[in-house]
């Protein structure tokens, strides 16, 4: 399973040349979370696209108390630090452009066409091999930061049997193994794109409106979708597009409702 | 009524009565509470603070409450209303709103303790609680410091953009 898939920094600072990552990024062998780390940064006053990546994760973690699981040199564990001129009320753009921007760079890479689960799990199939986590610092006002953390299945041949239904990586997607120093190049020149351009001035409702349109486009569970959503209370429905907001709407047999945080589910499914 | 609820109803009790707030209204559905206070001391009016009971038990069973006869003439703790803002923010008291949209979680993670309760003295920039949207965790910081007067959300609840969640005494 290990394999000899090396980060070359200098070469990562001239490939992303004239964009706030070039000249600041941090790898590390082993950290406990690169979000938590780049969290710490950001207080610290870590400038605005600084890069923090490892090769293992002892603390990878996902959302409420799910762990996410990063054994050494196996994917790209990679965290964003970004201080966006952007409301607080639209920072959530910018999780949903996230997933878009994964999604973009695999194609990129592997001419795959993976799955968007809402708002930003990304998958092959029912089979998750992306997940991205968003933390954020904001008076209400004024956004101080956000670190984007996204963990990215590469190069795993098999999972343990208690994820083997619901996870896959791009090795298993494709049977070869991609170079992770590719994928982050393409992943933060799709992320610079998107974050640009929701920061646009006087641009933001176009911006917007292209986003939940390339959602609508790239997946599958966006309308006409059976599932179930785990939030406070648990309620099933079929899904029914994005409001204006970009959230998304499942129509229950109480009528219609909308999902804020995720724990969104195929209904009888195991993924 | 549950143990969590009851302790919220104190609190709201409580809170009035530091405020020194007469009356104290609360309308939302079939759910009506009305709170009365004795001049005096600031003691509880009960009968006033009963007036209502077959409203709040109607309530109560909506909210899979079990009802505790020994405890019945307390009401459901429910979303403070506009009046009960307006009144802590009369008061001189800090208001902690939320910057996103989301849900509103008292702790890092399920099971987990709260990072503050009522009562708790908090310095500015101390973390309070997280608003969850889209997978996007927002740790919202006090602004101020002082004292944790009042959670005015529940733990779960849906909250949007401006909401109230916190009341601080500022010291």
């Amino acid at each position: 399973m290990l394999i000899d898939d090396p980060f070359d920094l200098p070469a990562l600072d001239t490939a992303l040349e004239g964009m706030p990552f070039a000249g600041n990024l941090h790898h590390f062998p082993t950290i406990h979370s690169t979000n938590t780390h780049g969290m710490q940064q950001a207080e610290m006053g870590a400038p605005h696209g600084s890069v923090y990546l490892a090769d293992e994760q002892t603390a990878g973690r996902g959302r409420g108390a799910h762990e996410w699981s990063s054994p050494p040199g196996s994917g790209l564990y990679v965290s964003v630090l970004l201080r966006p001129q952007i409301a607080p009320a639209d920072v959530l753009w910018i999780s949903l452009a996230a997933g878009l921007a994964v999604q973009s760079a695999v194609r990129q890479l592997t001419s795959l066409e993976a799955d968007l689960r809402w708002p930003n799990d990304l998958l092959f199939g029912r089979k998750k091999f992306c997940g991205i986590l968003t933390e954020l610092n904001a008076e209400v006002t004024r956004v101080r930061h956000l670190v984007i953390g996204i963990g990215i299945n590469v190069h795993q041949a098999q999972f343990p049997p208690e994820l083997r239904d619901i996870a896959t990586s791009l090795h298993i997607e494709t049977g070869r193994d991609w170079p992770r120093q590719e994928l982050l190049a393409a992943l933060l020149k799709s992320l610079d794109r998107e974050v640009s351009a929701l920061t646009l001035p006087q641009k933001a409702a176009e911006v917007q409106q292209e986003i939940m349109a390339r959602l609508e486009r790239g997946s599958s569970w966006i309308s006409g979708k059976a599932v179930c959503v785990e939030e406070a209370e648990r309620f099933c429905g079929i899904t029914e597009g994005l409001d204006s907001r970009g959230f998304l709407l499942v129509r229950t047999p109480q009528g219609l409702r909308r999902v804020l945080s995720g724990g969104v589910r195929e209904a009888n499914g195991r993924s | 009524m549950n143990p969590e609820e009851i302790k919220e109803l104190k609190e709201l009790i409580e809170f009035l009565k530091d405020n020194n707030i007469g009356e104290f209204d609360l309308e939302r559905g079939d759910l009506k509470v009305r709170l009365k206070f004795a001049q005096q001391q600031g003691a509880v009016d009960m009968p006033a603070l009963s007036a209502n009971l077959s409203h709040l038990l109607a309530a109560s069973q909506a909210h899979q409450m079990t009802a505790a006869p020994a405890h019945s003439h307390v009401a459901p703790a429910a979303t403070p209303s506009p009046a009960e803002t307006a009144a802590s923010e009369d008061a001189g008291l800090h208001i902690v709103k939320s910057p996103i949209v989301g849900t509103f979680y008292e702790s890092p993670s399920p099971g987990t303790a709260a990072f503050v309760k009522a009562g708790d003295q908090i310095e500015n920039g101390q973390v309070l609680c997280i608003v969850e949207a889209m997978k996007l965790m927002n740790e919202i910081e006090a602004d101020v410091a002082g004292e944790v007067v009042r959670r005015l959300v529940q733990n779960g609840q849906p909250v949007e953009y401006g909401q109230p969640l916190f009341a601080v005494r500022p010291r």
